[in-house]
Parts: structure tokens; C-alpha cells; sequence
């Protein structure tokens, strides 16, 4: 190991520890930011960027309802709810509840691209409008329910989606745990090991990317993984990767590239999108954070319905899906885009360079079960269904 | 070269976490508030009278799967959601808090007395809800009583009516009722986002905030 090597390193080193650092620290503060019930929460700021957002918000919310009165009386007014549904969707997501934090923190904690933070995000936000539209078509057209029993239902669809976070957070959490110790016993391999070759942590291991994100190949890839490790630097080579075949292409770029254990900052491959593994790797993700409905759709549907507009109501619930999915896919991109750059910058992660990555996706993922819990103990603030 | 870089972007992105992450969620209810502060003989106040009337969205949100008689929603066919609502604000603390000579009172208010009721104007299709709450404490009259009403969720929009938003009943002659007015979010087009900034700082830890204050005293 030259000289050279030694400083970068520390670079390194001191680079992602630093980011690592910063990066949590922000979301936890900010996440504490939404907790209720400490310390006597005083009013929300009416100044500064977040009243400047709360305002854009309030300001769409009520352009919406607007809209929807006009388009009562004026056709024309439909264009119009379009546009500012798009526009009250991409403001909208910068509130509570439309899953920047845990799908950021998901993708920070799984190894995955960019690409796969855009699909989590517009995915996710999709099936939030589908259990908006589903929720207030069934409780007012078929069942003639009250907005009480709708709260009660979005009360309990709640509850399971936050389970579901924590589960996902848990199990990533788990699997990362593993990964973490994995690097911490190579690294003292590796110093023991005169001159050896970098150490490629087996979490990125394609395998082992594949137990973090897929609950239905979980256990044969956690075979794997765990072979991996106890044989050594490149022994998934030699496996026969039976249920983890669709990972095989980024096998082959692994050996490739080993020198970044990273790998596949570069884009995703296009198997990992589409292959019969990849759109159910992020389907918990998807389901925990979409399956909560957003109350601003249910109250605005309802709203529509009242004024004889279902319809403008579906579609205007869409297109706010899709502005959500725009900010909610921006955030991710970002947070994908500074933890790859990072790993690109520092070039050749060894020793510590990769024990500190795992530890950053170890809380990242702990970050992930931190905010399920807070929403279920109903800590942190989500969007309630007003009073009821 | 390459340290500043990699510095800055992680702080732009922790930053940017920190924004996104702790935005609180945009009034999605405007309740737009009349009240009436009830005296005792004595001098003292011993009640809050809330009117509380609700946006169109949201009453025709509430009012769902309600039975309309003659195109209307009666008191009685209400009587229900108004519990509903009555019984679901004590968890919120019925957004409503005293200060008596500027120190903050916890639980200053009892349950709301049974006298609570919703009506529905069908012509602006607008529901209000009446409810008053008992101090549990009479404030005697030579104290400087402040209510604040604010949701700190912010889900709830509360504004006071434009006109005659307080009135004091049976109150000595000499009380005076002082209002103040959160900053109006809802038109925000004339603040630029410059502005916001730099008030942000000027306002650090200052407590700006959405509260309708509601001052009286009794000298």
C-alpha cells in the first residue's frame, strides 16, 4: 500500500464520514421537526422558506377548489384545475406524507440507482391517488358512508402502511447489520493480508443487493451473500446463483469494475427495472408509502363529487400524483446522486472507506424505522383527517 | 478543489433534506372564527363561545353520507357529527390556549358545556359549529387574559372574522378587547422568495406564527 493510497484513503474517509454525518443529522433534525407533543410545539413559522412553502401550498389548495367551483358552470375551467392540480401536486409533496424521507432513506440504505428512485416515486405516488379515488368511491357512491367512517378506514390504512415502513426499515436494517460486520471483518483481513487487493464488501454484492430489496429471493440470496463472505474476496464468482439469475449481467460489470464495489453508479441496468425481479424489489417501498391516501385528495374528491364533478375530481387527483411524484422523484435523485458522487470522488474505497458506507446505509435504514415508528406512535405529524 | 466540491454538495443536499423533511402540512380546513368571551357579575370571564364557521370544501366533506330534509342539513340530523367534532377537539385542545398576564396556562379550559350544535347554511353551503368552553379557572378582572387560537399541525387555517370578530358579554364597562391577526399565508404571490429569506433569518427563534390572539383587559 503506497503512501498515495494511504491519503486518499483518509480523504475518503473523511469525506463520506463527513457527508454520512451531515446528511443524517439533517434528516433526523428535520424529522424531529415533524415530531409533535415535545416541548410544547408553538405555531409553525409564518415566515422563511417553510411559510413560503406552506403559502404556495394553501395558495394551489384553494386555487384547486376554485377551479372546481368554475368548473361547474365553465368547461374552459377544466384546463385550468389540470395545470394547477400539476402545480399543487409538485408543492404539495414538500409536506408530510408523500414519502421524500422514507424512500430517500430507502434508496440511501439499498444500493440503487437513480433510475429505480424515479420508478419508487412515481409508483408510489400512482397507487396514492388510486387509494384516494378507491377510498371515496366506495365510502360515497357505493356505501353512502360519513366522512367519520372514511377517517376510521384511512385511520387503519395508516396503521398498516406505518408497519410496513418500520418492517422494511427493519429488514434493511438486518440485512445492512450483516453487511456492516461483513466490512468490519474484512477490513481486518485486509490489514492483515499484506498488499492485498482492495476488499469488495459483499452488500454490493449483486446477491446481496438483491436480498436488500427483494422479500421473494431473500433467502436464497442470503445464502449466497453469506458464502460469498466467508470465502472470500471474488467466491460469488464461482457460485451457481440459482434465484438470483436475473443479477448475472451485473455480475460480469462487478468483475469488471471491482475496484468501485459500487459498481453501477453509471445507470441502471435494464434488467434491474424490468426483470421478474426487479419491479418486486421496491413493491414493499411502493405499497408502504403509497398505500396511505393524501387527505388533500380525499377532501378535494369529495368536494368534486359534491359539486356533481367525480370525474375532474379523479383526473385532478392524478395529475397532483404526478406532481408529487416530480418532487418526491427530484429528492430521491438527489439523494442517490450525492451518495454516488461521493463513492466517485473518493475513488478506490478500502478498509474504512467501505465499513463507513455501511454504517451510513446501517442508519440509513434505522432512519427508515425511526420515521415508521414516529408515524405510528403519532409523534410525527402526518396530514390527520382534520377532527375526525 | 475537489474537497470544497464534494463539502458543498453535501451541505446543498443536507440541506435540502432539512427543507423537504420538515415542512408541515399546508392548511387543508379554513375556519373562519367569531367569539364571544362571557363575564361573570363579578368581572370575571368564565367562558369562551366559539363560532367556528368552515370552508365549503370541507363542509361538504363533513356533511358526506348526511340525509339532507327539504335541501337542507337540520340542527338534529347534525347533532351527531357536531359530538363527533366537539369530542375529536379535545385531543387538539380545541386549538385553543390562555395566557393570563402573559403566562401560559395549561388546561385552562373545561370540556365544552352540552349546548354545542352545528348549523348549515344552504345557501353558501358553509357548516359552523357553536361550542363554548368553560375556564376552569374564572380570570378575575384585573388580570390581562390572552387567548390564542391556532392548529400548531397547521392542518386548520383559523381567521377571525372580518368584522366584529370578539365581542364580550356582560363584561364591565371599562374592558377593552384587543385582536391580532396572523400574517395572511393565503396570498403569499406578493412575498417573493428573496423576501421569505430574509425575514426567515430576522425572525429566528421570535416565534412568528399563525396565532389569532385574542387580549383582554380590565383596568
Amino acid at each position: 500500500m503506497s503512501t498515495g493510497d494511504g491519503v486518499r484513503h483518509i480523504r475518503w474517509f473523511l469525506f463520506s464520514g463527513g457527508i454520512a454525518t451531515l446528511v443524517l443529522a439533517a434528516a433526523t433534525v428535520s424529522a424531529w421537526a415533524q415530531f409533535r407533543g415535545f416541548g410544547g410545539m408553538g405555531p409553525p413559522p409564518a415566515n422563511g422558506i417553510f411559510g413560503w412553502l406552506l403559502g404556495q401550498q394553501a395558495f394551489f389548495y384553494q386555487a384547486l377548489a376554485g377551479m372546481l367551483r368554475a368548473a361547474k358552470t365553465n368547461g374552459s375551467a377544466y384546463w385550468g384545475l389540470m395545470g394547477i392540480s400539476l402545480v399543487y401536486g409538485v408543492f404539495h409533496a414538500a409536506g408530510p406524507g408523500h414519502g421524500k424521507a422514507v424512500i430517500s432513506s430507502y434508496l440511501l440504505a439499498n444500493e440503487e440507482t437513480w433510475r429505480r428512485g424515479i420508478t419508487l416515486s412515481f409508483a408510489s405516488a400512482v397507487l396514492q391517488s388510486i387509494t384516494a379515488i378507491a377510498i371515496v368511491a366506495i365510502a360515497a357512491l357505493l356505501i353512502n358512508a360519513t366522512a367519520q367512517m372514511m377517517g376510521d378506514t384511512v385511520r387503519i390504512i395508516e396503521t398498516v402502511s406505518y408497519g410496513l415502513i418500520i418492517v422494511i426499515g427493519a429488514r434493511l436494517a438486518w440485512v445492512k447489520g450483516k453487511s456492516f460486520h461483513a466490512a468490519l471483518r474484512k477490513m481486518h483481513a485486509g490489514t492483515e493480508a499484506a498488499n492485498g487487493d482492495p476488499p469488495v464488501s459483499i452488500a454490493n454484492h449483486p446477491a446481496a443487493r438483491g436480498v436488500t430489496g427483494n422479500l421473494a429471493e431473500a433467502h436464497s440470496c442470503v445464502t449466497h451473500g453469506q458464502d460469498g463472505h466467508m470465502h472470500g474476496e471474488h467466491a460469488h464468482a464461482d457460485h451457481a446463483h440459482a434465484g438470483c439469475t436475473h443479477h448475472a449481467h451485473q455480475h460480469d460489470d462487478d468483475e469488471e469494475e471491482n475496484v468501485l464495489p459500487w459498481g453501477h453508479a453509471h445507470g441502471p441496468e435494464p434488467e434491474e427495472l424490468a426483470g421478474p425481479g426487479g419491479w418486486r424489489r421496491g413493491l414493499s417501498a411502493i405499497v408502504a408509502v403509497g398505500l396511505r391516501p393524501c387527505s388533500g385528495a380525499i377532501i378535494i374528491l369529495v368536494f368534486a363529487l359534491s359539486q356533481g364533478l367525480f370525474w375532474a375530481g379523479v383526473a385532478s387527483t392524478f395529475v397532483m400524483g404526478l406532481g408529487t411524484a416530480i418532487t418526491v422523484s427530484t429528492i430521491a435523485s438527489l439523494a442517490v446522486g450525492a451518495k454516488s458522487f461521493a463513492k466517485r470522488i473518493s475513488r478506490r474505497p478500502t478498509g474504512y472507506g467501505v465499513l463507513v458506507l455501511r454504517g451510513f446505509e446501517v442508519c440509513a435504514a434505522c432512519l427508515v424505522m425511526l420515521v415508521g415508528v414516529a408515524l405510528l406512535s403519532g409523534y410525527m405529524a402526518s396530514e390527520q383527517m382534520g377532527f375526525f | 478543489m475537489i474537497h470544497r466540491f464534494v463539502g458543498l454538495i453535501a451541505v446543498a443536499f443536507s440541506g435540502l433534506v432539512a427543507v423537504t423533511a420538515s415542512a408541515s402540512a399546508h392548511p387543508h380546513v379554513w375556519v373562519t372564527m367569531r367569539d364571544e368571551l362571557v363575564y361573570a357579575p363579578d368581572g370575571s370571564v368564565t367562558a369562551v363561545r366559539h363560532t367556528w364557521t368552515f370552508d365549503d370544501m370541507f363542509s361538504a366533506f363533513a356533511t358526506m353520507g348526511f340525509p339532507k330534509t327539504n335541501g337542507t342539513f337540520t340542527r338534529e340530523t347534525l347533532q351527531p357529527l357536531a359530538k363527533v367534532n366537539v369530542d375529536s377537539l379535545k385531543d387538539f385542545d380545541y386549538f385553543t390556549y390562555a395566557k393570563i398576564d402573559g403566562k401560559r396556562v395549561k388546561d385552562a379550559f373545561a370540556e365544552p358545556t352540552a349546548d354545542y350544535w352545528l348549523d348549515y347554511d344552504a345557501k353558501t353551503t358553509l357548516l359552523t359549529l357553536h361550542f363554548t368552553l368553560p375556564l376552569k379557572k374564572p380570570v378575575k378582572a384585573n388580570k390581562t387574559l390572552e387567548i390564542e387560537v391556532y392548529d400548531p399541525t397547521f392542518f386548520i387555517d383559523f381567521a377571525m372574522a372580518k368584522s366584529n370578530p370578539v365581542t364580550l358579554v356582560g363584561a364591565p364597562a371599562d374592558c377593552k378587547v384587543a385582536t391580532e391577526k396572523p400574517p395572511d399565508i393565503n396570498f403569499p404571490t406578493t412575498l417573493r422568495l428573496d423576501q421569505a429569506l430574509v425575514t426567515s433569518e430576522a425572525n429566528i427563534g421570535m416565534g412568528a406564527s399563525f396565532a389569532n390572539k385574542i387580549t383582554v383587559t380590565c383596568p
